[in-house]
This record gives C-alpha cells, sequence and structure tokens, in this order.
C-alpha cells in the first residue's frame, strides 16, 4: 500500500521536478509526481503554452521534458517521497520506457503512467482508445514493473473513468489518479489557445469521477486531480472516497495552500 | 527565494496606463530579477523588481482584472521571490526601457554604470528623471542616432524588442524577455523561449538573454 503522509501530492505538470519545495514546508507535502517523462526528449509546444481563464487555467506545454535515460542518469534528490510519470508516444515506446525505469524505480514509492495527456498528438490521450491494445499494454508493464506501485492517470475524454478503474483493477495495478485535464479552447488577444483545462471548472468533475470509481472500487487507492484550492475542496473530495488529495494549478495561484491542506490532513487522518 | 506578503505603501501614475506601486517592505535583490506577485486571478503574475524614492517598487501596466487591483485595491500582496538570474555587466551601458520597467532602472543604476533611455507610447504624467522619448516615431528617430555603449539592454513591449534589434544588431545587446509564466521558479514549463541552444525559460534561463541567442522569427 502506498502510504504518504500526509496523503497530499503535488501533481505531476505544476509541480515540475521539485522545484516548489523550495517554497512549501516539506511537513506538509507527502509525496510529489514529477512532471512526465517521455522516451525521447521532447521541446514541448510553441508559445503560448499557458494562459488564465476565471474560472480554469489553460495549457499547452506539450510534455517537455529530458526523456527517460537523461532521468535515469540525473533522478532528482528530494526531501520528500517521489512518485515517477512516465508517458509516452505508441505502445512500444510506454514498454522501452518502463525498461528503462525499472534501473531507478527502487527511487520511487510509486510510479504513475499517463494514458490521458491532451497535449501531444501520439500518445497520451489516444493510447486508451483502443481498450483491448490498452489493457494488452497495461499488462505488459506490470511484468516489466512487478514491484512497482503502478497508478495510471485517466482523464474523461477517451473512455469512461469507470470503464477504466476496471481494466486498471483487472490487471493488477494499484492506483488511479482522477483526473487529468480537459480540452479546452480559450481566446487569448484574439489567437487561439487550445489545451488541457485545469483549475476551479475542473473540480465538479474531478468529484464525480473519484465518487464513480471508489462506489464501484472501493480498495483502488485514487488519487484526486482536479481544482483542489481549499481545505473546502479537500474535504469533498475525501467525503467521495478520495485516498490522497493532489494539488496542481493551485501552486500557482499561491504554493502556501499546500501547507493549509497538508495540516488540516495531518489533523483528520493522522 | 522566499515566499512573502508585501504591504501597499502607495501609486503613482505614470502615464496612461502605467503606475508604480511602491512597498513598505525591502527585498534583497539583484538588478534584473523578478517576482511573482498574487491577485484575484488564477495564476500570480510577474514584475520586475526595483526601487522608487528609495521604496521597494515595481513598474505596472494596467492590461486586465490582476493587474487592476494591485493598483487599485490591493492593501497586502502575497508572493514569492526574488526570482531569475540578476544581471552584471561592467563597461558603459544603456538601458532602454518602456514605463512598464522604470522601477527596474533604478536597481541598474545603483550597481552598473549605465544611462537611461525611456520610450513611452503615451506622454509621461510627470519628469522621470530620465530621457524620455515619447511616441513610436521619435523613438525609432532616436535608436537611428544613439551614442556607442559597450552593451545595450532592452526591457519592454516585444514591439519594442523588436525594434531595437533591428538597430542593435551586431553590438551586444541583451532582451529582458517577457512570457507567460505560471510558476516562475522553472516547473511548469510555460515560459518557453527558443534559443540557439534550445529551448529555455524566461523564469529560470533569464529573464535576460543576449540577442544573439535568440532565434527572432
Amino acid at each position: 500500500m502506498l502510504e504518504l503522509k500526509p496523503p497530499l501530492v503535488l501533481l505531476s505538470g505544476p509541480a515540475g521536478f521539485g522545484e516548489y519545495l523550495k517554497l512549501i514546508d516539506h511537513r506538509y507535502v507527502g509525496g510529489i509526481i514529477l512532471k512526465t517523462v517521455t522516451l525521447n526528449p521532447k521541446e514541448g509546444n510553441s508559445t503560448p503554452r499557458m494562459a488564465d481563464g476565471d474560472f480554469y487555467v489553460i495549457n499547452r506545454i506539450g510534455l517537455e521534458n529530458p526523456g527517460i535515460h537523461e532521468f535515469v542518469e540525473n533522478v532528482p534528490e528530494l526531501p520528500v517521497p517521489m512518485i515517477a510519470s512516465l508517458g509516452g508516444d505508441s505502445f512500444e515506446e510506454y514498454l522501452e520506457v518502463a525498461r528503462t525505469f525499472k534501473k531507478v524505480s527502487d527511487k520511487f514509492c510509486a510510479v504513475e503512467f499517463n494514458f490521458s495527456c491532451p497535449n501531444v498528438k501520439e500518445g497520451g490521450l489516444s493510447i486508451i482508445k483502443d481498450r483491448k491494445r490498452w489493457k494488452t499494454l497495461i499488462v505488459e508493464i506490470r511484468k516489466i514493473l512487478p514491484d512497482s506501485f503502478l497508478i495510471a492517470k485517466i482523464g474523461i475524454e477517451g473512455i469512461f473513468v469507470e470503464e477504466a478503474a476496471e481494466i486498471v483493477v483487472d490487471t493488477g495495478w494499484n492506483g488511479i489518479t482522477l483526473v487529468n485535464t480537459v480540452r479546452g479552447l480559450h481566446f487569448e488577444k484574439g489567437s487561439m489557445i487550445l489545451g488541457g483545462l485545469s483549475g476551479p471548472l475542473l473540480k465538479p468533475i474531478a468529484l464525480r469521477a473519484v465518487y464513480e470509481v471508489k462506489r464501484r472500487f472501493p480498495k483502488l487507492l485514487v488519487i484526486a486531480s482536479g481544482g483542489v484550492y481549499s481545505m473546502k475542496d479537500a474535504k469533498e473530495f475525501l467525503n467521495v472516497g478520495a485516498d490522497v488529495i493532489g494539488v496542481g494549478s493551485a501552486l500557482f495561484k499561491d504554493p502556501g495552500i499546500v501547507e493549509e491542506i497538508g495540516k488540516y490532513l495531518m489533523e483528520v487522518k493522522g | 527565494m522566499e515566499r512573502f506578503c508585501l504591504t501597499k505603501k502607495k501609486t503613482i501614475r505614470v502615464n496612461e496606463n502605467t503606475w508604480i506601486v511602491f512597498f513598505e517592505e525591502q527585498l534583497d535583490f539583484s538588478p534584473g530579477q523578478f517576482i511573482m506577485l498574487e491577485t484575484p486571478k488564477l495564476v500570480r503574475k510577474p514584475f520586475v523588481l526595483g526601487y522608487w524614492e528609495e521604496n521597494l517598487a515595481v513598474s505596472i501596466q494596467v492590461k486586465g482584472k490582476g493587474t487592476k487591483w494591485i493598483v487599485e485595491e490591493a492593501k497586502k500582496i502575497k508572493g514569492h521571490g526574488p526570482l531569475g538570474n540578476g544581471f552584471r555587466r561592467d563597461g558603459k551601458g544603456l538601458l532602454i526601457i518602456s514605463p512598464t520597467c522604470l522601477t527596474m532602472a533604478r536597481a541598474f543604476e545603483k550597481k552598473m554604470n549605465v544611462d537611461i533611455l525611456v520610450g513611452s507610447k503615451s506622454p509621461v504624467l510627470f519628469p522621470l528623471g530620465y530621457e524620455t522619448v515619447v511616441g513610436d516615431e521619435n523613438f525609432l528617430k532616436k535608436l537611428s542616432d544613439l551614442p556607442e555603449y559597450d552593451w545595450y539592454l532592452v526591457s519592454g513591449s516585444r514591439g519594442m524588442e523588436e525594434v531595437c534589434w533591428e538597430h542593435l544588431k551586431g553590438e551586444e545587446v541583451y532582451f529582458s524577455l517577457e512570457e507567460y509564466m505560471g510558476c516562475g521558479i522553472g516547473a511548469c514549463k510555460s515560459c518557453a523561449v527558443f534559443t540557439k541552444n534550445g529551448v529555455k525559460h524566461v523564469c529560470a534561463d533569464g529573464p535576460i538573454f543576449r540577442g544573439d541567442e535568440l532565434c527572432w522569427s
């Protein structure tokens, strides 16, 4: 079982490779899910890569990352438990990334596979479209990483979350992160930004996703991801069964919120 | 780098849409560094650090709800910083800035041998104490007639950067870049800038870059 104290993680993407830990008291961070790493280095998308509206943040970073080989050579050393986030542009790439990661898997308390990034042409969201093939893929990943705590990061597009959760449970994976960003479109100075929506707008969607999955699979570890900006938000996710509270885009508003939620979780979860 | 809460002391209007915001507190920073300030919006915004009348101060161009709130309503403002890399050059430099970077000039004057040239699109409301040209035409005329300096640093709008690069290409010229930032600390990768040495980030690798390092397209 994944024991994070407090049960609060900084979410993949906004949390980068641990930079926010310079601004946040580590005692209130149970773990950090690092930025998604792919087989080959990615430069990411052109700018603008991010914008904010009244109730959402939209990003089209495009998984900028150094690639798995560079990553395993230079695993960050952080003062809190680390969860790796891995992605791929194809079936084979996911497996290759998993094999390469295995060399350093003991440095991580868990590994999350990103099956839902909306900002890349291949992999991410598109990998999940073919259910049978996706199921085969996650069976193969489990074979490569038999001892790792495996978490699937799932969005609400391309699959119903409860359907994805069933496949995750059937294949012997341990957890699910709900939800990834949702595809959106934002106008900025007359130009369109197509990217993934996060922020307060995502909260009711994420709450429903956690609720539906936890209702069906109470033993599956669920990391809540979507619109946590306050203690009240964290409470609501706990009420629908979330095991771990994720903080992502809220870091951009006030990194201090992590300490507030972390303290609360320590009180109620020990 | 730290989290802090700044107390707004007063504001002065510089031109049609730019204000100087003074703070009660002091921060230890190097010229060129910036801070991220919280507003009612969902993402903190970056402001280059500087001084005015010996106070810690930032210049703010009101562009939307967040900047309007800082200028008109805010009393206490949460933030984090100082961020980015400071800038240091020997020799005689020229700082070419828009009013949005006015307070930055004071920080440079304290540490380096610099002249200051302000280019403002609209008339300034009080003498800034620096050579000031108003309007695009006058600014272009001024650029064509600049004396020689060891180095130049431009901090203003994208348009200002582009015309300065056209005029100063071949010289040692630096640009303090502006790009949308989510975190300001190198985590989110939103403020990418494509350089001849690959992707860099304005917040962590900059904000100041040498002109001949940038991909101008």
